[in-house]
């Protein structure tokens, strides 16, 4: 008996120290820039040497459609491409990205993304890079 | 906690059944406890790196036409589309993009005949096994049109398939599994790409080339 006690008090414990997951507090930074949201858009964003907008556009597009996303909504003049994917093999939800494709001085465009699993903000830095390998590769750019 | 209470009950007493439990809760508290950690949503990054076959599906979904008139190859595929029953939900012909989509049904005898011979097995196990079979889906194209690199008297036009599945009710025992469970795939049925640019390829009076 004694141990089934300690069994339970300790499974009590485990729930208690659950807690300090925390209760969900409305972050202070909800609207200002922080460091580490600076990091997460520096590589979410990549230049390339491109004058042409549109081109770059394209590439983008071509790279989604490479990497088998659905492109769901585009418009050419602001930039923006929304695509989507269900995480196929083994993984269940959703991923969505946002690119924004922007003119960059005379001659360079730059490139952002934003991509959410399941709602979620992806952070890793990987999962950037391999998109914009690419779009690099799309639009015919030595990696 | 049905494993404590197996333990508990087993024959072998003592050390090696009180050191299993210890074990036991000392994984439960390890997996409870990883919740304290910075949680990240773990992404596999194959999600956006380039699969082994994708350079054969993309030689299946692209054609190259010799012409430099990308709004008649654009419209030329919305009207295949259309008559293929596809409903067009989104264009930017700037970009040389369109999403179309139209719905069917998904039911397969196949399935509801296995929905019945596990209802009928069910009934051995004197419960109530309905497995969900797929009611309704939803066939979409997306669409793309871009120069050759290189060469302006020529366009690529790629497409896409796939399809999102949903599934009907279903039971299993006593739990009821509601309806709307879905699924997507991709298609990747040679034929259908031949049907769509043999098609295209009809209408813009041009031949599709092969990437």
């Amino acid at each position: 008996m004694n141990g089934r006690k300690k069994i339970l008090v300790l499974i009590g414990l485990v729930f208690f120290l659950q807690a300090c997951v925390g209760a969900p507090k409305p972050p202070k930074e909800l609207l200002s820039l922080n460091e580490s949201q600076m990091k997460i858009r520096s590589y979410q964003s990549r230049t390339f040497d491109i004058k042409d907008q549109q081109k770059v556009m394209r590439g983008v597009v071509a790279a989604l459609q490479d990497l088998g996303f659905i492109v769901e909504r585009a418009n050419g003049p602001m930039g923006l491409v929304t695509a989507g994917k269900f995480a196929g093999s083994g993984h269940s939800g959703f991923v969505e990205l946002t690119v924004t494709v922007r003119s960059k001085g005379e001659s360079r465009v730059e490139v952002r993304v934003n991509a959410i699993i399941n709602t979620r903000p992806i952070e890793d830095p990987k999962i950037y890079q391999s998109f914009f390998t690419a779009v690099q590769r799309s639009l015919f750019l030595p990696g | 906690m049905p494993t404590t209470t197996l333990n508990s009950k087993s024959p072998r007493t003592g050390g090696a059944s009180q050191g299993c439990k210890w074990v036991f809760l000392l994984l439960l508290g390890g997996v409870l406890l990883s919740g304290c950690g910075a949680s990240r949503a773990a992404t596999p990054e194959s999600f956006f790196q380039l699969s082994p076959e994708s350079a054969k599906h993309k030689a299946q979904q692209t054609r190259t036409f010799e012409t430099s008139q990308e709004k008649e190859l654009l419209s030329a595929s919305a009207a295949v589309l259309q008559d293929l029953g596809f409903q067009i939900k989104e264009s930017a012909s700037d970009l040389g993009i369109l999403r179309a989509m139209k719905e069917r049904g998904a039911r397969e005898y196949g399935q509801e005949i296995a929905q019945v011979f596990i209802m009928i097995l069910g009934l051995f196990a004197q419960d109530v096994f309905i497995i969900p079979v797929d009611v309704h889906q939803q066939i979409a194209a997306t669409l793309a049109t871009r120069p050759v690199e290189g060469d302006t008297s020529k366009f690529t036009v790629r497409i896409i398939f796939h399809r999102i599945v949903w599934q009907g009710h279903g039971e299993a025992g006593d739990n009821h599994i509601a309806p709307g469970g879905q699924w997507m795939e991709m298609i990747h049925d040679p034929k259908i790409y031949q049907q769509f640019f043999a098609k295209l390829s009809k209408s813009v009076f041009l031949e599709a080339h092969q990437i």
